[in-house]
């Protein structure tokens, strides 16, 4: 069978278009390769050029139903020994991986309106997820998720939020991938793509945690780790929540009405004396980074070029990320060293700044000495053509 | 360095004859004129510092795509006066340019370029060409997200030049887009071939005035001095004076090296071309669609063009130095004062 494919060739001079327009979609598509062809999916016998090669007996599927689908797909891609032959590089596990997921056992129960594989990466013009056309590719993921679940009429049966996406887009990780940040999570970096499911309360923290591992390790060194796990909370989210991820800057650690900490906590209990404690170091490392930060750039507005001044600011950001880390300790003590950090990265940045605008100071002396010199010079030889001039006049040679 | 009382010289001077020197340039006579006779000896000055303060720079730049912004950066922020230096070179750049067109402007305004001038009127205004060339290659080299833009919208300009347009537009990026061999051909004409040929031109140019000096039209019976000293002690103030400006400027208005090229970033907002390509740039921004069953664009610059060689060929059209082509001069130079003045708003 392999090499002849009559399917398309016929189909691509029909007059219908919804007959001619897969032909000329898989052409261009992931599939199109000699090993698959149209009876890939469709059986048949593409090389029969009449309408017999649509003969049921054949095993011919013209429409493919719902519930197919899957299987179709999965009759390949979950063929390892198919697969390392025809794209070495493709996992195999999707299939398994779908039949898991919520949206897998929906279709399984016979749900019309649960996505199948075609849904997302689509029919005949199935496209490599690499491609930026391809509906999964990582620049339009979010758009193909939001596609279903922000359409409240579509999402009403399943009593779900719709309000995912636009919390998402405002999010620190919106924004962020919005700005083309490569490490951006959307949507299926936390909930999977074949397998997609919602984090639950208990696997929420190791959704979280395959970025922010550092976090996560701090985390559970912290009293809130065992309190959270005891009263059922989900650990990241009950402070940053999960699709509307505010930047951490943001997080009020404190006694404050808009603290976070005031969610759970009375302003009397112990735990508060600590959240306050936490504050003051936070706020005054925070205005320090502020004022070298400011330092910099009035240098920078003053046409000052401050040599290390970039790998200063790397090393304040580190710093103060490391601190926002150690936050999750919520152990004061442990707060020190990163403060530490920023404060010698600040330090290091005002000398800088300071060095340039001492050698700036010197370099004006001795610019303004030479400017009087040429000035002067100017003046004479101005005064020497007067006297020449009037000297002419006189008739003195 | 001489004998002031004409009886003797100095040990220097002895040998190489100042006196027979000063001689001659006392006995050569010059119009007695106001600035404007100064400012062909300016744009002289301002050269030579473009080509000293343009080799120390060129001590510490890197001509590499990857390495040209930062080697920039290194210059302006960590070589000992490298910024004094940069800002020289770059001040002396416009400084340069608009000496070099003030120039030009006194000339036509005063008839000089007639006959038998001639010679001095076009290897002046191929001294403009080449200049015009150093400040566009010179632009391109701090490979900045400016330099990037202009050396890509520049280029693209070039297209629309009647002609020559594909040629120049492929010459001017050293290929079919603005790439590394861009940097490379800018780099190779901006520190060899252009200040060669700069140098070669200047000595004819001044071989062909001190041929033909002093027969400027319309001031023949304008009073006269002495080169010697009367003239050239008025040139060294006029020299000091652009010396003390040069300075003043580098050390108080800091030239920006901007962001590093990146041809990935959309292009900067409100991004204009240097000033002296301003009214140029405008004109062709604004140019209608369509005029006179032309590309309005095309139209304009080979309109711009055409007056460009007007320019060159001014002696063969105005064999008088009339004050027509005066009063044409100042028009020209108004509009372009005020094409650039609307290109900034």
């Amino acid at each position: 069978m392999e090499g002849i494919n009559t399917c398309a060739t016929c189909h691509a001079t029909l007059t219908d278009a919804k007959l001619r327009g897969p032909a000329k979609d898989y052409v261009t598509s992931a599939h199109r390769d000699e090993r698959i062809g149209c009876v890939g999916c469709h059986k048949g016998d593409p090389r029969d050029p009449t309408v017999g090669a649509h003969a049921r007996a054949l095993g011919f599927i013209a429409h493919p139903a719902q519930s197919e689908v899957a299987g179709i797909c999965g009759g390949c891609h979950a063929d390892a020994d198919f697969i390392r032959h025809v794209n070495a590089r493709l996992p195999v596990g999707q299939y398994a991986l779908y039949s898991l997921s919520l949206h897998g056992r929906l279709a399984a129960g016979g749900d019309e309106r649960a996505p199948t594989c075609a849904t997302c990466h689509g029919k005949h013009d199935v496209l490599p997820p690499a491609s930026p056309k391809s509906p999964v590719n990582r620049a339009n993921v979010h758009k193909l998720c939001g596609g279903c679940h922000s359409d409240a009429k579509r999402m009403s049966p399943y009593q779900i939020r719709t309000d995912q996406l636009s919390k998402w887009e405002k999010s620190v990780h919106g924004l962020a991938f919005k700005k083309g940040n490569p490490n951006a999570p959307t949507c299926n970096s936390c909930h999977g793509a074949h397998s997609a499911t919602p984090p639950d309360a208990s696997s929420v923290a190791r959704a979280c945690g395959r970025c922010h591992e550092e976090e996560l390790a701090l985390f559970e060194q912290s009293p809130h780790s065992k309190g959270f796990r005891r009263r059922g909370l989900a650990e990241c989210v009950a402070c940053h929540s999960n699709h509307d991820v505010a930047p951490a800057s943001s997080l009020h650690v404190g006694v404050t009405p808009d603290a976070m900490c005031t969610k759970c906590h009375a302003n009397d209990e112990k735990p508060m004396k600590v959240a306050d404690t936490i504050a003051g170091l936070l706020r005054g490392a925070r205005d320090r980074s502020a004022a070298a930060r400011a330092t910099l750039a009035r240098a920078r507005d003053a046409g000052l070029v401050v040599p290390g001044s970039s790998f200063a600011l790397d090393q304040l950001s580190t710093a103060e990320l490391k601190l926002r880390a150690v936050v999750h300790t919520l152990d004061p003590m442990r707060l020190e060293a990163p403060i530490a950090s920023i404060d010698r990265a600040v330090a290091e940045a005002e000398k800088l700044v300071s060095d340039v605008e001492t050698t700036r100071k010197t370099e004006r002396r001795g610019y303004y000495v030479a400017l009087t010199v040429a000035g002067l010079l100017f003046l004479s030889l101005l005064l020497k053509s007067l006297e020449l001039d009037r000297r002419r006049r006189q008739g003195t040679p | 360095m001489m004998g002031t009382d004409g009886q003797g010289s100095s040990w220097l001077g002895a040998r190489i004859g100042w006196d027979a020197i000063r001689a001659t340039l006392s006995a050569q006579r010059v119009a007695r004129r106001n600035f404007s006779h100064f400012l062909g000896g300016i744009t002289l000055l301002l050269f030579l510092l473009e080509v000293g303060s343009g080799v120390l720079v060129l001590l510490y730049y890197r001509p590499d795509v990857a390495q040209a912004h930062a080697s920039l950066e290194r210059i302006v922020g960590e070589v000992p006066y490298g910024d004094l230096i940069r800002n020289v070179h770059a001040w002396s750049s416009d400084l340069l340019v608009l000496s070099l067109v003030a120039h030009m402007f006194t000339v036509v305004v005063r008839g000089s370029f007639r006959s038998p001038r001639e010679l001095s009127w076009w290897s002046g205004q191929a001294l403009l060409v080449l200049c015009i060339g150093l400040a566009f290659t010179g632009a391109i080299l701090p490979w900045s997200q400016e330099a990037y833009l202009q050396a890509r919208v520049g280029s693209e300009l070039a297209r629309y030049v009647p002609f020559v347009g594909n040629w120049l537009h492929h010459f001017l990026r050293g290929g079919d887009e603005v790439t590394s061999s861009t940097l490379q051909h800018a780099f190779g004409f901006h520190v060899a071939a252009l200040p060669a040929a700069v140098t070669a031109l200047i000595f004819l140019h001044l071989f062909f005035v001190q041929r033909r000096a002093a027969t400027t039209p319309r001031d023949d019976d304008a009073p006269t001095m002495p080169v010697y000293p009367d003239f050239l002690v008025r040139q060294a103030a006029a020299w000091t004076a652009t010396f003390v400006v040069v300075m003043t400027l580098a050390i108080f208005a800091q030239r920006s090296v901007g962001v590093a090229a990146d041809p990935r970033l959309p292009s900067v907002v409100g991004a204009r071309p240097p000033w002296y390509f301003l009214a140029f740039h405008h004109v062709v921004r604004v140019a209608p669609r369509d005029l006179l069953g032309m590309d309005g664009a095309r139209f304009l610059v080979a309109a711009m063009c055409g007056v460009g060689l007007a320019v060159v060929a001014l002696p063969l059209l105005d064999r008088r130095g009339s004050r027509l082509t005066a009063y044409l001069a100042w028009i020209f130079l108004l509009a372009c004062a005020l094409l650039s003045a609307y290109a900034l708003t």
